[in-house]
């Protein structure tokens, strides 16, 4: 760049010779922006990192979490850039683990499983408090459980708490049936019937109440609950002179055995539970704060925390600054002094802050896709691992032509996703509900599963391995069968019935969405003949047209796994309506859902959940498309920080290293390097579980 | 008896304007360029395309092409990220955004000058009341304006002309277009206002002047007032204003691809095609230098044009 | 005069309700709530948000409610951040707005009026050409692309400026000169369209001819003139300056309001939108407002009934 600057200048008498000096002007003008722009890529040398590299001197990290939170309140909000600012700030029963995410303890340092996995007792510690000096007991969790449950707390993620008995029925404000002096039971009226009872911990009064056979529980809506009454003749007899009572806080199945004793009554078995109470939605919140403000308790100046980590300063959309918390039970064990959290949505942004030195760490599927080839290089800062969170088209099967499951297949087999994860960089292919690479077990499953169902079924083994993947052909043949013949023209094909008009890509207006509709399109136009239209909507328009199922043909989605179990996947198209927008309900699929949640054997329930999947992928409602990649980067002097499949970070681990030494390298084994002062604390943490697990 | 009178043609103020224009080279080149640039957007697509084949939405079979691959012979421009070659989306992106300013701009002239013109000259409440209507309709969000009108318009309620326009401009099929004809009207909506400003100030400086009163006094009705004598008088700042609306509408239309509402995809405008360039700057620059670079020459003729315009058609302006 | 402001003055409060209530009536025809998201609210966690927001009451309810509200100053709290008022919202970020906004319109009416005035002085000289083809040049360049351009230059290449977020008045360098580009050229080629028209006209001849000297000619009855469009211009230009500082907001990590408004629209956050758009609404009228009273100040052959 310098070189055209004097080369400009060492034109510049030429331009008292010049009679049209307005042209030089503009020709000189457009030289050096060109030479700027295109110098500009070949001017910085590689250096060993990737922009300025310099540990902190003050014990602070600098983190992008993503956009601005909707609030501090930890029941209220869903979102993951919440949630690692609820992971500083409130500490619950457990804690995400910082590689894999499975249940580490936190506020209780041991629990027990009952045998029929729809129990749990949590054994709190006694030292924990919140960080004005208040003790912390089990109490706090029976009120904090009741107000996240409470209707007038607007919730996204209540619904992750619906396993526990009658928090359902509290939440959307339900009734009981009270004939005389007895409740109507669920289990006459179509409910099923209840296993029986296996004692668990101390018996107490609640105890009793909460395992009596379940009660009906009918709509709070007076009008919504006329039409139950009035769709069951047996119903309407039995309520006839009833009293209605509403579900109470009391009702749900949470009980404080005593001050450090805790207990959860779920209704139906869910083994994965434990996982799931990790999440931001189960962590307490102090009552006495609450009284006092009411809705703002949770304003800077009142705000009361039980964290590693306590609020210092919050400005918002600027910075939220926490500062160390010398209460939290655990102070010796956290490292970092300061957290700064800074919420930006601009990819571009993010990048060029981390270049400059500015942040040392940002959140995931920020590496824009251009930027990929360049910054994989820094193989001491990129990292690149498998997320439980996949991408994949719903179709929507209640409109034709989706209705008819040939076109459906025909269409999944015609998308080749080998391809499009190349196109994608930071993606792997995708060809069911479930990721593969996060669940080792379930993966094991799910081979013995097919290797099964092939035998079963007596196909080849080359022939299977191509099953339900890509193959143009065998897509080509199906929709030919199907009545829209695909005619070949030298190099190309064409299907001239198919209705185009009737079809559409539809997705929320963002980049990536749109590469990869592109690149589909692109694909099924090249492999099938058929053009489908692209539809590209605002987010709010998109959402409701999705959800609604009322969208034409594919509608883009995406989904990231609540807990570590392959359930939070499966569980998309279960029950109706559904997550899973495609319009899809089957009552066998369901049913295999439901009976394997029932099994107690974990290896067996794996290979149930294996063949409900394989089960639904036949029926395909969806197409599934890609796993997406952690694809964050981190300085090599930040530690204890690990790319988990949900990008959610335990932060009392994380510590800065100023001996570039001991600095990361190398990040692909960073899961399995070794680091003797992160496994000396999260064995202390894990051992008291551990002792109780056997 | 035959009359043998020469009929002497008469200079009319039309054929001044145009003699003097073509005097102007500047403007003359302006002129050039943008005629280029049109007749390139309509028959530019289709010669390349039959040329090599590239359309703007073609990503390559062969894996190994789709990707971002500098200027070439193959590729006159490069191509993007996908593998498509630029070159065919910048003159498939010039025929949205140049419809984009011609149209946007002439919607908001009409309504703008007469509105404006009508407000200025009338004075008093009707002017008050006028600018006060200005003044509520600039208070409203126009990207709300924008997510109504193609939400409630672009699904199954979109109007037949418009399903005819998009399919006679983009092919069958292509529902994509309606949308980018319903943001020609919201953009139209929006920019006629601060010409309606603009006219009124003129025009309030104007109506007071002694040919208005000579127009007045010999009984000229009130709309030839307006139209045939204050108009083309104020006509200078409101052409220089007309060619500064051209690309604002073209830059909010770029704005708002930039936030996901104008443009869609797989359509691109060149608005649409810098944004998704600016990213990549730092490694791909070509694919921002060279939708950037026809914008702004574009741009730049239309301005040259617009002076020339104003030197010609303000029979004040005398270089002295 | 006077009772000429006064009126204006007392139409602003009834017309800011008027351009709510067709912005609220806006909000409610565009499809999607602020509730929604990627997962599915279950139906009955859904039933009770819309009972709490009362929005399964009719519609005219609603907008009763809310427009009694309003008329106390009263906007509510946030849709999306819950436990935050809508006018503390507008309070804590107006400012970062305020100050780039403003700052960049100095700087555009510094740099712009000055060139225009003298390219009209100079016209057809090079400096004529040059600096309108400059000024076109910033009409032609968005300002998201001339943004990221100057961050690359400036603080990559160079290393002079900070890249993103505010702290210490270096790190305004950037946005404010990204912001000001677009209105520099504007106000240029304006002043310069306006001064070529003034400086032909009758008064000015005669002003030469009474032998005044060029300067006093220029600045005392030039100027005046020529800088009506520039007026005009004004106005409405500093009110969309506000929500036009979106795109620096975004590239430069800036808190500021402009960025809030178009997120509010995004997430249909309708007190917010009401509170934000009230807000600018007043702002515009009262720039109108100002603008129109130094119409008079500027041109004498304007008088207002």
């Amino acid at each position: 760049m310098i070189n055209s600057i004097k080369f400009i200048a060492l034109t510049f008498p030429v331009f008292y010779m010049l009679k049209k000096r307005s042209s030089y002007f503009l020709i000189a003008v457009a030289a050096l922006i060109l030479s700027v722009l295109i110098s500009g890529c070949s001017s910085s040398a590689r250096g060993k990192y990737f922009g300025k590299t310099v540990a902190p001197t003050d014990n602070v990290l600098r983190y992008v979490t993503g956009s601005e939170p909707e609030t501090l309140d930890p029941h209220i909000s869903s979102g993951q850039p919440e949630a690692r600012i609820y992971m500083a700030l409130f500490e619950g029963l457990v804690e995400y683990g910082p590689k894999d995410q499975q249940p580490i303890p936190a506020l209780a340092k041991s629990w027990e499983i009952s045998p029929n996995v729809d129990e749990f007792i949590f054994h709190l510690r006694d030292n924990a408090k919140w960080n004005d000096g208040t003790p912390i007991t089990a109490n706090d969790f029976v009120y904090s459980f009741r107000r996240a449950f409470s209707p007038e707390i607007l919730s996204s993620s209540a619904e992750l708490g619906f396993f526990i008995q009658y928090a359902e029925a509290f939440k959307t404000e339900q009734v009981f049936v009270k004939n005389g002096d007895a409740f109507l039971l669920s289990k006459d009226f179509g409910g099923d019937e209840p296993k029986p009872h296996v004692a668990f911990g101390p018996e107490t009064d609640f105890n009793k109440f909460i395992h009596e056979p379940a009660r009906l529980t009918l709509e709070g809506d007076e009008k919504a609950r006329a039409k139950q009454i009035e769709a069951d003749p047996k119903l309407k007899a039995a309520v006839n002179g009833a009293e209605f009572v509403p579900v109470k806080a009391e009702d749900i199945g949470i009980e404080a055995i005593d001050d450090y004793t805790l207990r959860i009554t779920l209704r139906q078995s869910a083994p994965f539970f434990v996982g799931l109470l990790a999440h931001q939605f189960f962590r307490p919140v102090p009552q006495h704060t609450i009284r006092t403000w009411g809705k703002d308790w949770i304003r800077k100046e009142h705000i009361v925390t039980n964290g590693p980590f306590r609020i210092k300063d919050y400005r918002p959309y600027d910075a939220l600054v926490l500062e160390k918390s010398p209460n939290y039970w655990d102070a010796a064990n956290v490292h970092l002094d300061r957290l700064e959290f800074y919420p930006l949505e601009e990819n571009s942004t993010i990048l060029n802050l981390y270049k400059a030195g500015a942040i040392d760490a940002f959140l995931n599927h920020s590496v824009l896709t251009s930027w990929t080839e360049e910054v994989r290089l820094y193989k001491d800062e990129y990292l690149n691992f498998p997320e439980a969170s996949t991408a994949y088209y719903s179709m929507n099967v209640t409109k034709p032509p989706f209705n008819d499951l040939r076109l459906r297949k025909a269409f999944a087999l015609a998308t080749d996703r080998v391809s499009l994860s190349n196109y994608r960089k930071v993606t792997k292919p995708l060809y069911d509900l479930t990721p593969s690479g996060i669940f080792p077990e379930y993966d094991k499953a799910r081979e013995k599963v097919s290797e099964e169902i092939r035998k079963e079924r007596g196909i080849a083994p080359e022939v299977w391995a191509n099953y339900r993947k890509f193959d143009p052909e065998e897509a080509r043949k199906i929709l030919t069968e199907a009545g829209f013949p695909v005619k070949k023209n030298g190099d190309t094909y064409s299907c001239p019935n198919f209705p185009t008009d009737a079809v559409s890509i539809t997705f929320n207006t963002n980049e990536n969405n749109r590469g990869i509709a592109e690149f589909v399109q692109a694909q099924w136009k090249q492999n099938l003949g058929i053009t489908v239209p692209l539809k590209s909507q605002e987010f709010k328009t998109f959402l409701k047209d999705r959800h609604d199922v009322q969208y034409v043909g594919f509608a883009q989605s995406l989904w990231s796994g609540d807990y570590m179990d392959p359930y939070t996947f499966l569980g998309l198209h279960y029950g109706y309506p559904n997550n899973g927008d495609a319009g899809f309900n089957d009552p066998k699929y369901n049913k295999m859902l439901d009976d394997a949640n029932a099994e107690l054997d974990p290896t067996k329930r794996y290979e149930m959940l294996a063949r409900a999947e394989f089960y639904v992928m036949e029926q395909q409602p969806s197409v599934p498309l890609t796993i997406n990649a952690t694809n964050w980067m981190k300085k090599p002097y930040v530690k204890g920080m690990y790319p988990n499949p949900g990008t959610l970070f335990a932060w009392k681990f994380v510590y800065i290293e100023s001996d570039p030494a001991k600095w990361d390298h190398d990040v692909e084994n960073i899961m399995a390097d070794s680091d003797p002062q992160f496994e000396r604390q999260l064995n202390e943490l894990t051992a008291t579980q551990k002792a109780v697990t056997k | 008896m035959t009359e043998n009178v020469e009929i002497i043609k008469g200079a009319s103020l039309g054929r001044d304007a145009w003699k003097r224009l073509l005097r102007n080279k500047l403007a003359v080149f302006g002129m050039i360029v943008l005629g280029l640039m049109i007749v390139a957007v309509i028959i530019g697509p289709a010669i390349i395309a039959w040329t090599t084949g590239y359309t703007y939405d073609s990503i390559p079979e062969q894996k190994e092409l789709v990707k971002a691959m500098g200027p070439s012979f193959r590729h006159l421009m490069g191509t993007d990220d996908a593998g498509r070659d630029i070159l065919a989306r910048v003159l498939q992106g010039g025929r949205i955004s140049l419809m984009v300013g011609i149209i946007s701009t002439t919607v908001s002239l009409i309504i703008g000058v007469s509105y404006g013109a009508t407000a200025g000259y009338l004075g008093g409440r009707i002017d008050n009341l006028m600018m006060r209507i200005v003044d509520i309709f600039y208070s409203i969000p126009y990207i709300l304006i924008v997510i109504v009108l193609l939400s409630v318009f672009g699904g199954p309620s979109t109007p037949d002309w418009i399903k005819w326009l998009s399919a006679t401009l983009g092919g069958a099929g292509n529902q994509g277009l309606s949308q980018i004809f319903l943001l020609f009207f919201a953009l139209g909506l929006v920019s006629w206002l601060t010409m309606a400003r603009v006219v009124r100030g003129q025009i309030l400086s104007l109506k007071n002047q002694e040919f208005v009163m000579a127009a007045k006094a010999t009984g000229v009705s009130t709309f030839a007032i307006i139209f045939r004598h204050l108009v083309p008088n104020a006509l200078g700042p409101v052409i220089v204003y007309a060619t500064l609306t051209v690309p604002s509408v073209m830059l909010t239309e770029a704005f708002l691809s930039y936030l996901g509402l104008g443009v869609q995809a797989p359509f691109a405008s060149w608005g649409s095609l810098a944004a998704d360039g600016v990213k990549n700057i730092a490694i791909f620059p070509w694919q921002l230098l060279f939708p950037g670079l026809t914008m702004a020459l574009t741009l730049f003729s239309l301005n040259f044009l617009g002076d020339g315009l104003r030197d010609a058609l303000d029979p004040q302006t005398r270089k002295f | 005069m006077f009772s000429f402001i006064l009126r204006r003055l007392l139409m602003i409060i009834p017309m800011a309700l008027v351009v709510v209530t067709l912005t609220w009536g806006l909000v409610r025809i565009a499809p999607g709530n602020f509730y929604s998201g990627e997962k599915k609210l279950p139906a009955g966690v859904e039933a009770t948000i819309r009972k709490k927001y009362g929005l399964d009451q009719p519609w005219y309810t609603q907008y009763g409610m809310m427009m009694s509200n309003i008329v106390r100053g009263d906007f509510g709290d946030s849709l999306k951040y819950q436990g935050q008022s809508v006018n503390e919202i507008i309070r804590r970020h107006l400012p970062y707005s305020a100050t780039i906004g403003i700052l960049g319109y100095l700087l555009a009416l510094t740099l712009g009026l000055t060139a225009g005035t003298i390219a009209a002085l100079r016209q057809n000289s090079w400096f004529d050409y040059g600096s309108m083809s400059l000024a076109m040049f910033g009409l032609s360049v968005p300002n998201f692309v001339l943004g990221p351009i100057l961050v690359l230059i400036f603080s990559f290449w160079l290393y002079l400026l900070p890249s993103a977020r505010l702290g210490g008045p270096l790190s305004l360098i950037l946005p404010v000169v990204t912001l000001a580009a677009i209105y520099t050229a504007y106000i240029a080629r304006l002043t310069r369209a306006g001064m070529l028209e003034v400086m032909r006209s009758d008064y000015i001849r005669t002003a030469r001819a009474k032998g005044l000297d060029e300067r006093s000619v220029l600045l005392r009855h030039a100027i005046r003139g020529g800088i009506i469009p520039v007026v005009s211009f004004t106005g409405p230009a500093l009110a969309a300056l506000l929500a036009g500082t979106v795109v620096v907001e975004k590239v430069f990590a800036i808190p500021g309001l402009g960025n809030i408004f178009i997120q509010s629209v995004l997430n249909r956050d309708e007190p917010l939108i009401l509170g934000i758009v009230a807000f600018l609404s007043i702002l515009i009228m009262v720039f109108n407002l100002i603008v129109d009273i130094s119409y008079g100040f500027l041109d004498p052959r304007i008088r207002y009934e």
